[in-house]
């Protein structure tokens, strides 16, 4: 307390200076006359008694000086002094004052910009009360545990359905329930989910997260308005009600307070506003965009696609999570859970698996397991992370080598001040206010470039992808935190080898002789030592940066250039959903076939034809399926579509063997309404999309037909046409008795073969394909060939559509090409800002050797004038200067790419078609620096030979 | 206190001018503070001398020190200074003590006298026998 009063009475006393040093001395004054006229009284003369009293103060000025120390705060005084001398010093040489700040603006520019977002995106926590009581279930099996339907939403980040997961079946999150003992909560959630809505303005798509009644009072999230959802929505005959998101009512409501009570259209139910959940809770895997909330219970009335049959074990859906009891450790929790899950799910009232699968369920803190779009971002960001991290210290050793060469034009000036009595220590501190004073310069610029970047950075990755950049970055503390705290850690890193040589100077003949002395002293080889080290370093870094640049660049070509087994060009796709909207089994094929004519008929429209999925959109729909001379068990996991009426022939996919889909196939193959109107009876819904499973006509096959990767991998060097499988479990006796029977005498007959195309992502390696007749319930796309740019048709083929049903929305629509593009978004981002860090690690390393080649051929002016005054051409000074800077350019390139080979294989995963050690990049990027580097030498090396003899002899 | 201080002082040195001691670090407050309290206000050269008598002349000061730790006295809150008219009519700036340096004071006389105390019983042999 004594010690801050007397800080803050200092920090005062740097002010009013003049008034308070003539206070001390009059004080002094008066002090003096005292005394000296004591010892007057004493008897001594007045010049003694002067004497006396001035011996025994000590000085007046010396008095003066310690009172002044103690006064103000001599350190701050001196930094002060020190800011002010290094604003002069740069402000002497403008160029290199403006060379080093942008240098520096970009390096640091580069890693606030990445860092705002990597903050965003990474760390910040999920936002509920006391998140790490709250755990995650995740079960874990052998291969073959599952069957029947699996929803995954991406919230654990998991590739595919295999051998773990987080989506669990309804029966299961009640057996949870049941361990009070454990936890004071299980919750459990899906989605979100795209539902239709109308009642505010024109009809749109909204996403709905499906959530268990007591799922805001588990997270500990109030409402910001009305109330969140609780245990009088949870039964099925409850009043339908929902809970909007924070940012849905401002955008979509205008934040208006009348909102409560009033009644919105979800797929044609009547749904009653009831609450806006808190601000601060948007999501609660990273970056999902979710508009509203509603309960498990309203699943039913929605006919949402993946939500047929949720109440039964086939049918796994729910993200689970449960608030631990106080006291409660993990790992109690999870061996009660783990046991409850094993017995439920292997001598439950219907077993799902048998015992050697090995079910288990393993609980984590949510934080650790939700990632949602987190998963997807994180590896773009932390290339991103690493690319600028050596874009900074590229600019580091960039701006070390200038200080560098500056430190020798001040060589006389060091030495002045050591002459006069400087310390060392004062000096490295003066020439690292210095350089801290350029890093935060560079700050504050870098601080703009990073606004603009991060905007430029997101629309990147927004424009790429249709779900948009889930985050808002703004700047805020944090992030000046960081910024500050680069600044400081740059200024130091590149100033203090400079700054430590500086002091290293031999007084005389630095003072006698100029900075252009003659070459050969020990002292400028070690100068020299030093900067060829930093120009070989820069180099090395930035041929690191351009190879991965490279690498991912030619990882784009490849999937440019990939062939996707079918003509994509000018071809519009949609979605329609006529099952959300109430339409029922001949209701839908009837709306089909009627747009499909109608559509057919508009001009400009050669051939239309629909499917369940389109190819290429990322989607795929995957089955268990038994083929005919296989192992019955376990089946093979099949990727299927199906095609409607013309589908090949639209999409230019070749007829190998047999034929496509005639009349017949489709009449004959089992018709969904039957299903429909049987599942009606337990349970209102249809099931999933695509061909009833439910057998209308038992015994009579279903006509499939097949790619040529199936024919090679079931039936090479045979005739596949005639062979038969069986979808599901032949086994399915474990699957529930009302199936087995019509599965049984359910077969598929192959009756063609079609040429391979790619399924689901161009990524992928083509996979065996099962196409089956297309007779839908519920939705599907539709495919139109055009004769000139398929988007020219949008607003024609909405009008067709609203004339056949005006509620009817057309989504993801788009074209087949903007389809692949949308695919390739993240491999497409990662090559733009990968090369755009490319170049800009090439042209900072260049700036490097530029100026260490310029300061070269400036302190050897004189050498190079000896030189052409005793006979050497111009050619020879070119080659001396060049040389020297090639020399130093292949070695960093040889270093850099030694370096590349170790670390390229982190980049791996990103790659298509290339090699991580692919030594055409590698060697690409080695000549294209040499060349580059080429450049950079001329200009200091045409200095040097336009150097008049005359000129540079006189010159001192 | 002081009179102890230099008592001891006195034990182990002939009091000529050359065997003088300097102030002991972080004294000179306590002294400034005592003085002021027997004497009331006081003028920096009033001080010095007051100071130097108190130890019977055992003490050097550099009266060109005394001024630093007024001030930083004074920053501390311990002191105040005002502009006043000396005895002889002089203008000179007065020191006086503050109810914090009076309570400062105190603290430091019950420290320095628990310090003394402990030294003292580790140089007497005696002491160290009971």
């Amino acid at each position: 307390m004594k010690s801050l009063r007397a800080l803050l009475v200092r920090l005062a006393g740097l002010f009013n200076k003049g008034k308070r040093d003539r206070d001390l001395a009059a004080e002094l004054e008066s002090h003096l006359q005292m005394h000296i006229e004591e010892n007057v009284r004493r008897g001594m003369t007045p010049a003694e008694a002067r004497r006396q009293a001035l011996i025994k103060l000590g000085g007046v000025e010396q008095a003066k000086e310690q009172y002044r120390a103690r006064r103000g705060l001599p350190a701050l005084e001196t930094l002060a002094q020190d800011i002010r001398y290094g604003l002069r010093m740069l402000r002497k040489s403008p160029g290199f004052t403006a060379v080093a700040i942008l240098t520096l603006a970009l390096g640091i520019g580069a890693n606030t910009a990445i860092f705002s977002l990597i903050d965003r995106v990474m760390l910040r926590p999920i936002p509920v009360r006391d998140a790490n009581q709250l755990v995650i279930f995740q079960w874990k099996a052998h291969k073959g545990f599952l069957n029947g339907e699996y929803s995954a939403f991406n919230d654990c980040g998991e590739r595919g359905v295999g051998t773990t997961g987080c989506s669990f079946p309804l029966p299961i999150v009640s057996k949870m329930h049941a361990l009070t003992d454990m936890f004071s909560s299980v919750i459990a959630c899906a989605g979100p989910a795209d539902l239709d809505l109308s009642g505010n303005g024109p009809p749109s798509i909204v996403q709905g997260e499906i959530v268990s009644a007591d799922y805001f009072s588990t997270l500990g999230v109030g409402a910001a308005l009305g109330r969140t959802l609780g245990p009088s929505d949870e039964s099925f005959s409850a009043d339908p009600v929902v809970v909007l998101s924070y940012g849905y009512w401002q955008s979509a409501f205008g934040g208006s307070h009348s909102v409560l009570g009033h009644t919105i259209l979800l797929n044609n139910v009547p749904f009653t506003i009831v609450g806006v959940a808190d601000r601060s809770f948007t999501n609660l895997s990273p970056g999902k965009r979710q508009d509203l909330w509603l309960t498990i219970a309203m699943m039913p009335r929605l006919k949402i696609s993946w939500g047929s049959n949720i109440g039964s074990m086939e049918n796994w859906w729910l993200l689970m999570m449960a608030r631990l009891k106080p006291g409660v450790s993990l790992e109690q929790a999870q061996t009660a859970a783990s046991l409850t899950f094993r017995n439920e799910v292997l001598y439950g009232t219907k077993p799902y698996a048998k015992a050697t699968v090995d079910p288990k369920v393993v609980l984590t803190r949510v934080g650790d397991v939700l990632i949602g779009r987190r998963g997807a971002l994180s590896t773009i960001l932390s290339l991103l992370a690493a690319s600028v991290g050596i874009i900074l210290l590229i600019a580091c050793a960039t701006v070390a080598g200038l200080l560098l060469s500056r430190a020798a034009t001040r060589q006389k000036e060091m030495a002045v001040r050591l002459t006069l009595g400087a310390s060392h220590g004062t000096i490295v501190r003066q020439l690292l206010t210095e350089s801290v004073l350029l890093s935060f310069l560079g700050g504050v610029l870098g601080i703009a470039f990073a606004y603009w970047g991060v905007h430029a950075i997101t629309v990147l990755i927004a424009g790429g992808s249709s779900q948009g950049f889930p985050y808002v970055i703004a700047p805020d503390w944090r992030i000046l935190a960081f910024t500050l705290g680069i600044c400081v850690v740059t200024g130091i890193v590149f100033g203090l080898a400079p700054a430590f040589r500086s002091t290293r100077v031999d007084l005389t003949p630095a003072l006698k002789e100029s900075a252009s002395t003659l070459p050969g002293s020990g002292r400028r080889a070690g100068r020299f030592r030093l900067g060829s080290a930093l120009v070989i370093a820069q180099v090395a870094l930035s041929v690191v940066v351009l190879i991965g640049a490279g690498l991912l660049v030619r990882t784009l070509e490849n999937l440019r250039s990939i062939r996707p087994g079918f003509d994509v060009n000018n071809i519009l796709l949609f979605e329609i959903n006529p099952g959300r909207l109430g339409y029922r089994g001949a209701q839908v094929r009837n709306l089909f076939s009627e747009l499909r004519d109608r559509l057919a008929a508009l001009p400009g429209v050669k051939s239309v034809s629909y499917s369940s999925d389109a190819l290429l959109s990322g989607g795929e729909w995957d089955e268990t399926v038994h083929v005919e001379g296989q192992p019955a068990e376990p089946g093979v996991q099949m990727n299927l579509l199906a095609a409607g009426p013309g589908f090949f022939e639209n999409m230019h996919i070749p007829l190998v063997e047999g034929r496509t889909f005639n009349g017949t196939d489709f009449e004959q193959a089992p018709q969904d309404d039957a299903a429909a109107e049987k599942s009606a009876k337990q349970n209102p819904l249809p099931l999933a999309a695509g061909l009833g499973v439910d057998a209308a006509k038992p015994g009579a096959p279903v006509n499939v037909l097949v790619n040529e990767a199936f024919v090679r991998q079931y039936f090479p060097n045979q005739n596949p046409l005639g062979k038969r499988m069986v979808e599901g479990g032949s086994s399915s006796k474990a699957t529930g008795e009302a199936w087995g029977a019509d599965m049984k005498s359910q077969h598929w007959q192959i009756v063609g073969v079609v040429a391979d195309t790619k399924y689901d992502t161009l990524r992928h390696e083509i996979q065996p394909v099962v196409y089956l007749p297309f007779t839908s319930s519920y939705g599907g796309y539709f495919e139109l060939r055009t004769t000139a740019d398929p988007r020219a048709l949008i607003s024609a083929v909405r009008d067709v559509a609203r004339k056949v049903d005006d509620k009817l929305p057309l989504t993801s629509v788009t074209t087949q090409t903007q389809e692949i593009d949308e695919l390739m978004s993240q491999e497409r981002l990662v090559a733009k800002l990968s090369g755009f860090f490319g170049v800009l690690a090439l042209v900072l390393a260049c700036i490097g050797l530029y100026g260490l080649l310029s300061y070269e051929v400036s302190r050897r002016t004189r050498e190079i004038g000896i030189r052409m005054a005793i006979g050497a051409q111009q050619r020879d000074v070119l080659r001396l200067v060049v040389g020297e800077g090639i020399v130093l350019a292949i070695a960093g390139a040889a270093v850099g790419i030694g370096v590349a080979l170790g670390v390229t294989r982190y980049l791996a995963s990103m790659l298509y078609g290339v090699h991580a050690n692919d030594p055409v990049t590698m060697i690409a990027v080695a000549v294209l620096l040499v060349l580059v580097a080429l450049v950079a030498c001329y200009i200091p090396a045409r200095r040097a030979m336009r150097t008049d003899p005359m000129v540079a002899l006189r010159y001192e | 206190m002081n009179h102890n201080t230099s008592g001891k002082a006195n034990d182990r040195t002939n009091s000529k001018a050359e065997d003088k001691r300097d102030v002991q670090q972080g004294t000179l407050a306590l002294m400034i503070l005592k003085t002021l309290e027997s004497m009331g206000p006081l003028h920096g050269y009033g001080i010095a001398r007051r100071i130097e008598q108190t130890s019977d002349n055992l003490l050097s000061l550099n009266y060109g020190t005394l001024y630093p730790a007024l001030l930083k006295l004074e920053q501390e809150g311990c002191i105040a200074s005002e502009w006043g008219v000396s005895d002889n009519n002089r203008k000179a700036k007065y020191y006086k003590l503050t109810r914090a340096g009076r309570k400062q004071l105190q603290r430091e006389t019950r420290e320095w006298e628990q310090t003394a105390a402990i030294v003292a019983r580790f140089l007497s042999p005696e002491g160290e026998n009971s």
